[in-house]
């Protein structure tokens, strides 16, 4: 899997939007309050919802993450870290 | 000796026949079964006949029988042996073999000359597992093994024994679920300052065994608070616990996983420790004969000392034991004292609906299932795909036999098909950029490639007693309510196999209907993340718990959630059985009972019922 590495930093504010817009319009997800540590699954993202979510920000911002990241940030906080990070170097 | 070898004995009744009509019944002389007395018998607990089991039978056990009593009566077949012994053992094997319910069993001079005995008698776990009264189980011992002939040789009746199932048994490193309560919101405060030094640098051993609930003894008040927690960290919990007020709380409604859901051990860290999840595991695995033994062994292999066979996610494991998961869970929620007004379960997750809803016994309900996965196997394979699309977006992209298996949510779809095309259409999706994930799945359900599968168990499902849902039953193949119409229809339930899933629809009117507090009986929190992003769970008119974790967490996670779950439960101000609850972090299957108590979680067994009246807490079959 290539790697491109970037100097955008993905902020909370940004992945909340994204978040916001794959669960879709007339649905969508409570993203109010302290949602950093809060798990994806209490969230109401399952793994194909995460999936979509990362798409999206590797589209946006052409940097790719590894597709276990959706095994392995289980928070928003945690999704953040690893894109923010330098997602390329194995953990 | 397991549960699943014993018959319970559920209802007792002795009726005197003095005052009828001299002559009928001579003195000394025992009472002669008749057609009538029959009829009588059929009607002896309360319930029409129309009421009883599909399968039930009734064992007649008699010196004199009328010419008139045949092998069947008002359509249920009659058994007649010459002592009510032998009627009790034929009734024992009968229900063992499976080939009988429930066993209505009439001894004619039992215990005098002019008097009759009914004992009403089931297979002793499904007894269990669905909360029916256990008088006893039949002790049939002394009765030579071998061929089905020798009931006749024994003449003696069965002891009725005490049921033991496992006993107290405790882990002072355990989780456990602390609950107290107040009249407003200052009782509360001063409820939890009195629980805080009783949980403060507590001896771990001690742990365990605080009671459930405080104040003790007293009804609970309207401000809830909960913790699950172990020992060491109990103290710190109770001080950060929120108090919730509660008003009228909202009902419950059982949400039942599918395919899809199912992963290695599922649920396995509540065999064994829970007792009426036990008991229900054990009462389906028996009923799919020596298919459940293999089917129980894969799912308890660790993987590290023993390998399944078969692997959790081909239709012969995961649809079996997804079954038997989502029931045995629905049954631990009923175990609690909580009646569900509804039930919704995700494709093959209906069929334990049909169950919990009176459409279909469970013994029925598992015979069709096995029928499913008997077909299902011989389609060639195929797979599903989970699509992060509206189901608008992808009807564009179907060819072949692949079709929109389920709606899920707005943007979740599930497509399932035979391979080749399947793959094909998940390619063009993802070179679309749509987000595309498979379903761990081997056959293709929800498409035309099940239909003939879908045919064979149609007239397989033809001999299916079906009755009008006793509650409602939310569907995902009419997107509603079902209808008495529909549930009557053999076809209706055999094109299951082939049908799309309208779970968002079904979702939809369920919780427009009413403020719901669902809750996820079944592995993983698949439709726990659908109800989540519908608008009424988001606006917090509606709420949804899941049972079980997200992700495999192995047997000390699988309880933590189970109490987390019961924990909501109460925060919502429903009533809660808190010996039943309590069972989680005190009983064990392998714990030895203690002598001269009663195992937990099985009513105390009585020597005999008072005549004309029969001893249960609710209905036979109740559900």
């Amino acid at each position: 899997m290539s790697t491109t590495t970037t100097k955008t930093e993905v902020t909370l504010a940004d992945l909340t939007r994204m978040l916001r817009e794959s669960a879709g319009e007339e649905e969508g997800v409570d993203l109010d309050g302290d949602v950093l540590d809060t798990p994806f699954i209490d969230l109401g993202y399952d793994s194909l919802a995460l999936l979509q979510v990362i798409g999206q920000i590797q589209r946006e911002y052409g940097i790719a993450i590894p597709d276990d990241a959706v095994v392995d940030a289980e928070t928003p906080g945690a999704l953040l870290d690893l894109i923010n990070s330098g997602q390329a170097s194995p953990a | 000796m397991p549960l699943t070898e014993h018959t319970a004995v559920v209802r007792r009744l002795t009726v005197s026949t003095k005052g009828a009509p001299a002559g009928e019944a001579g003195r000394g002389e025992p009472v002669t079964a008749t057609a009538a007395a029959v009829s009588a018998v059929l009607r002896a607990f309360g319930r029409s006949p129309e009421d009883l089991p599909a399968r039930t039978a009734v064992f007649v056990g008699a010196a004199r029988t009328a010419a008139g009593l045949g092998a069947e009566h008002e359509g249920f077949p009659v058994h007649t042996a010459s002592s009510p012994g032998r009627a009790l053992r034929r009734a024992h094997r009968e229900l063992l073999a499976k080939n009988v319910d429930l066993a209505l069993v009439a001894g004619f001079g039992e215990p005098r000359a002019e008097a009759v005995t009914v004992h009403a008698v089931r297979r002793a776990a499904e007894a269990v597992a669905d909360g029916d009264s256990v008088l006893g189980v039949l002790d049939v011992s002394g009765e030579a093994p071998g061929t089905p002939d020798t009931f006749d040789d024994f003449d003696d009746t069965p002891v009725v024994r005490p049921l033991r199932h496992g006993g107290r048994s405790t882990d002072p490193g355990g989780v456990r679920l602390l609950l107290w309560s107040g009249r407003d919101e200052a009782d509360e405060a001063r409820v939890r300052g009195e629980l805080r030094p009783m949980v403060d640098r507590l001896f771990p051993e001690a742990f365990p065994v605080l009671p459930t609930a405080v104040p003790c003894g007293q009804e609970p008040g309207p401000v809830r608070a909960a913790v699950v927690t172990t020992a060491d960290r109990a103290a710190p919990a109770v001080d950060g616990a929120k108090a919730a007020v509660t008003g009228r709380p909202r009902p419950v409604a059982l949400l039942f996983p599918g395919q899809g859901s199912q992963h290695t051990a599922m649920a396995a860290g509540l065999y064994g420790r829970e007792p009426v999840f036990t008991a229900a595991m054990d009462a389906v695995l028996d009923l799919f004969g020596e298919d459940g033994e293999d089917v129980r062994a894969d799912w308890l292999a660790d993987g590290a000392t023993r390998t399944p066979k078969i692997g959790i996610d081909d239709v012969r494991r995961a649809q079996p034991l997804l079954f038997a998961v989502d029931y045995a869970l629905g049954r631990t929620v009923l175990g609690w004292g909580v009646r569900p007004t509804a039930f919704l379960g995700h494709s093959a997750g209906e069929l334990v609906a049909a169950v919990f809803t009176g459409v279909v016994s469970l013994p029925d309900a598992v015979g069709m299932m096995r029928e499913r996965v008997r077909y299902a196997v011989e389609i060639p394979p195929g797979g599903m795909l989970a699509v992060g699309s509206s189901e608008e977006e992808l009807r564009p992209y179907l060819r072949g036999d692949v079709a929109i298996a389920a709606v899920n949510a707005g943007r979740q779809t599930m497509l399932a098909g035979s391979r080749a095309p399947l793959d094909e259409v998940g390619a063009a999706l993802r070179a679309d950029g749509h987000t595309v994930v498979a379903v761990p799945a081997t056959s293709p359900f929800h498409c035309p490639a099940m239909a003939p599968a879908s045919e064979a168990v149609e007239r397989a499902y033809r001999g299916v007693r079906l009755r009008p849902p006793a509650l409602p039953l939310y569907s995902g193949y009419t997107g509603g309510p079902l209808s008495p119409e529909d549930a009557l229809r053999p076809d209706f339930w055999a094109r299951q196999l082939t049908d799309t899933v309208y779970f968002r629809p079904a979702l939809d009117e369920l919780l427009a209907a009413d403020d719901m507090l669902l809750i996820e009986a079944g592995p993983r929190q698949t439709l726990t993340a659908f109800a989540r992003r519908h608008q009424a769970v988001r606006l917090k008119a509606s709420a949804v718990v899941p049972m079980l974790p997200a992700r495999p967490g192995g047997p000390g996670e699988d309880r933590r959630s189970v109490l987390t779950a019961a924990a909501r439960l109460w925060e919502e101000g429903h009533g809660l059985d808190l010996d039943a609850v309590s069972r989680l972090w005190n009983w064990s299957a392998d714990a030895p009972p203690a002598p001269e108590t009663p195992a937990p979680g099985t009513p105390v067994a009585e020597a005999s019922a008072p005549d004309g009246r029969f001893g249960g807490r609710r209905p036979l079959t109740a559900v």
